[in-house]
């Protein structure tokens, strides 16, 4: 890499207050370079993207593009310099066609302009980033939220960005959809695009990028060729310690005595009715793609999710929940994907949120006079790894991984016999999935039986001790403690039926 | 273990934007406050006489009872019941009904507890419905709008829109005129009711829930907490305040007429503007989940000094309902401040 970066910062460092978010960070990419950027949550990384994109000037430090210094007070400035980001959270109107959601800002565009000549403007942009089967008048809420990914990625072209961030762009993707992701990055690169390619996924970050910047504590740790380091290096380099093994010894048995029996469940999303049991104390994986209705069977039987028949048995009862009312009653848990939006009440203390499913547990005849919920709420977060001295701190303040700990650690409350768990550690650091995947080794050697659903293919190969897939609504496969392989997974959850001939 | 360091390197700040904001609002409310006395103290005639403070919180108690119902609306996420001074013209029109005639069979006629326990149903039944539609998913704006025009009509059609006298000695007098210890009992009633709706929100799971539903009405659902009930509970709960506060002003009147809380009510026009503003004033959160009865207890007490001191000083009407507008807009700028602050690292 002898050519000059066409963007370089260095020495950068930027407080809030008390907090130094940034201390020192260096950062620099060249023309048609892919460069991953990792580091653990609060590490600096959304500190560092918001500077490059203009939409915090507060910070010390140089910034060059093309050797000259420059300084964006407003993103639209950086924007102007080519620089764009696309954010996790979308910003497209959902109810507006493709085409008008590219053009949005007006740009370009003649004063007056009629959906089809903004549709044959957008093509050129929708088949650069792979979308070459998309109408450009069809709306946007009716595409799939990777497809959705890849229109806002059009649109930052269309405004000629040279630079583009991706942050966490396959965070609610599954794995066909993210593929899709990817090679749009790669063909961008290829034409010329320099690519910031911020995630957690880190196999995505070895598949694509050719160097990594790693942050930790607010410092850059060097930039690595990727092709000198492996999964293991870089996570030590990340957390500053070796992380021997992230998931936890699976169990040496399966028991023999069915805790959960789900018989003929069927929900919205699953083609078929499905049945299955979960034994006492085992951690059993629900393994699919998006829509492949393993977070659907969750939900139903937690009561989340109306489902057309079907029954549940534990404890000896045979019931059908038909709300997560229901459900907590019969000590089944249900830990959501998307904890922002069901999973924890952000504007409320940490310790209010540990206790919401269990208000009875810390009340008399409905009366609560704090020291018991105190005394209970302390004793779920020190399990949990939580703060104790951060329990009166709103939860929307914690990062990633620990709202998720949170989100998750307020079901013990109710001294759960099922726990549901929808994608137990999207949108989390290293350190904090680690503590989780230990904490629900910990809970099924308590005799918990665990039910998870997840897309990310690590974790569904080294977490549960029974896994099985999903496909399109439909039930494949089931495999067991060592007979839990990556490909052969990774196959029944993308191609059961040899479709393709991948 | 490294990330449970890393996390508690930021308490400070963010206790320190806790204590910002829970405090802070209650400071700029106090600091009004303060302004205000010395105001009156120095520039107004009349202000600093006991039977001026009195009239004061007698005001208070008026809307602030009916206010303190509205909060477990707003806390709980579900904005606004619109339909204030209807329910409150339909309770009062019932009131009256049970005073002057007994709901037409003369023995029943002048007797209290039957009329009270009429008018308190009507609130309950009023509440429950509007409840039960915005608890189905209705917005409560349109439900308690569509309420509003239903109640205030069959008032006014039930009561041919006449003003129904019934004449002193009444069995109502006590609450309507009569004072204990010195305060009416009106005032006696808002304190027991702020002091009670206070120990609610703060001391049970009721209480606990308003505020879960309120901050995220999904992540209630997913607890066991659903907004159905809790529609119907606080919808009721604030229906039943101002049925009670209808029966006291009807009670004072000894007289009802459909629009009494439209615009002649107490001293500021419009009733529902004027509940709406004392629990904006008291800086709770409109889309619900943080705030408390105290501190619409204190806008309700704010706002009547405010009123009190513009009569004092010899505004009419006008410039008075423009002041409890003025409150309103001040309060949701201050508010709009500091939640953004509270959230700047989420």
């Amino acid at each position: 890499m002898a050519s000059n970066p066409i963007l370089k910062i260095s020495k950068v460092s930027r407080t809030f207050g008390a907090i130094q978010a940034l201390k020192e960070a260096n950062f620099e990419i060249n023309e048609g370079e892919i460069m991953g950027l990792v580091g653990e949550n609060g590490a600096g990384k959304s500190t560092l993207v918001k500077i490059i994109s203009g939409f915090d000037p507060g910070f010390k430090g140089s910034y060059q593009i093309n050797g000259q210094e420059v300084k964006f007070e407003t993103p639209s400035q950086a924007e102007e310099s080519g620089i764009a980001i696309a954010q996790q959270e979308l910003s497209l109107i959902p109810n507006m066609s493709v085409a008008e959601n590219i053009f949005l800002t007006g740009a370009k565009v003649k004063k007056f302009a009629t959906l089809n000549t903004l549709a044959k403007m957008a093509r050129p942009y929708l088949n650069e980033v792979g979308l070459t089967d998309v109408d450009p008048t069809t709306r946007i809420n009716l595409l799939s939220v990777g497809e959705q990914h890849l229109v806002e990625v059009a649109r930052l072209i269309s405004r000629e960005a040279k630079i583009l961030i991706l942050d966490e762009p396959t965070a609610a993707l599954g794995e066909a959809e993210s593929r899709r992701i990817l090679e749009m990055v790669e063909r961008l690169a290829a034409n010329g695009k320099s690519i910031i390619y911020v995630s957690h996924r880190l196999d995505e970050i070895f598949k694509i990028t050719k160097r990594i910047t790693i942050l930790r504590d607010g410092v850059s740790q060097g930039v690595q060729q990727t092709k000198d380091i492996d999964v293991n290096k870089l996570v030590e380099i990340m957390l500053g310690r070796e992380l021997a093994n992230m998931f936890p010894a699976k169990a040496d048995h399966i028991s023999n005595d069915p805790k959960i029996e789900i018989k003929d469940l069927w929900p919205d999303g699953v083609l078929e009715p499905v049945s299955f049991s979960a034994y006492k104390g085992e951690i059993l994986g629900l393994s699919g793609q998006l829509g492949s209705g393993a977070g659907e069977i969750l939900a139903s039987i937690a009561g989340a999710l109306k489902s057309r028949s079907g029954s549940l048995t534990l404890n000896g009862e045979t019931f059908l929940p038909k709300s997560p009312s229901q459900a907590i009653k019969k000590k089944i848990a249900y830990c959501s994907s998307d904890r922002k939006k069901d999973g924890l009440f952000l504007g409320r203390p940490i310790f209010e949120n540990l206790t919401s499913p269990a208000l009875s547990a810390i009340s008399n005849y409905g009366f609560n006079f704090g020291a018991t919920e105190q005394d209970f709420s302390k004793n779920l977060a020190k399990e949990f790894l939580i703060d104790v001295r951060r329990m009166f701190d709103e939860s929307g303040l914690l990062s990633g991984g620990n709202q998720q700990k949170v989100a998750l650690g307020k079901w013990l409350s109710i001294k759960p016999d099922v726990l549901l768990v929808n994608e137990p550690t999207r949108g989390v650091d290293v350190g904090a999935k680690s503590e989780i995947y230990q904490r629900m080794r910990d809970l099924a050697a308590r005799g918990i039986t665990i039910i998870f659903a997840s897309t990310d293919i690590q974790e569904i190969t080294y977490l549960p001790d029974r896994v099985i897939t999903f496909y399109r609504g439909m039930m494949i496969d089931e495999h067991r403690l060592e007979n839990i392989q990556t490909p052969t997974i990774l196959k029944e959850i993308t191609d059961p039926f040899n479709e393709t001939n991948l | 273990m490294s990330t449970v360091i890393q996390e508690s390197q930021q308490p400070i700040s963010a206790k320190f934007l806790q204590f910002y904001k829970d405090r802070t609002l209650l400071a700029i409310l106090l600091s009004l406050f303060a302004v205000m006395f010395v105001y009156g103290i120095f520039f107004t005639d009349n202000y600093l006489t006991i039977t001026n403070f009195k009239a004061i919180i007698r005001d208070a108690a008026l809307y602030g009872i009916m206010a303190i119902g509205l909060t477990f609306v707003t806390l709980s996420g579900n904005f606004f019941l619109l339909s204030l001074k209807e329910t409150a013209s339909i309770c009062g029109v019932t009131f009256a009904m049970g005073m002057a005639t007994g709901f037409g069979s003369p023995d029943l006629a002048g007797n209290f507890m039957v009329s009270l326990l009429a008018a308190l149903a009507v609130g309950v039944v009023s509440g429950v419905i509007q409840g039960y539609f915005v608890g189905m998913g209705g917005n409560p704006i349109v439900v308690t709008l569509g309420g509003a025009g239903i109640l205030y009509g069959i008032g006014a059609w039930w009561s041919d829109n006449l003003v129904i006298n019934f004449t002193r000695p009444h069995d109502a007098e006590w609450l309507g005129t009569g004072s204990f210890l010195g305060l009416p009992s009106i005032t006696w009633s808002f304190i027991l009711i702020a002091i009670a709706a206070e120990i609610v929100l703060r001391h049970t799971n009721f209480g606990r829930k308003v505020y879960l539903v309120g901050a995220n009405k999904a992540a209630g659902k997913a607890t066991g907490h659903e907004n159905f009930s809790m529609a119907i509970i606080v919808f009721t709960i604030c229906s039943v305040c101002c049925a009670f506060v209808a029966v006291a002003f009807v009670a004072q009147m000894d007289s009802a007429q459909s629009n009494y809380f439209s615009a002649e009510f107490g001293s500021s026009g419009d009733m529902t503007i004027l509940v709406i503003a004392t629990v904006m004033v008291g800086g709770n959160s409109i889309m619900g989940g943080y705030g408390s009865t105290l501190r619409t207890s204190l806008g309700a007490i704010f706002i009547a000094m405010v009123d009190n001191m513009m009569v004092l000083q010899g505004f009419n009407s006008g410039p008075r309902i423009v002041g409890v507008g003025l409150m309103i807009v001040f309060s949701i700028i201050v508010f709009g401040l500091f939640a953004k602050g509270s959230r700047a690292q989420e």
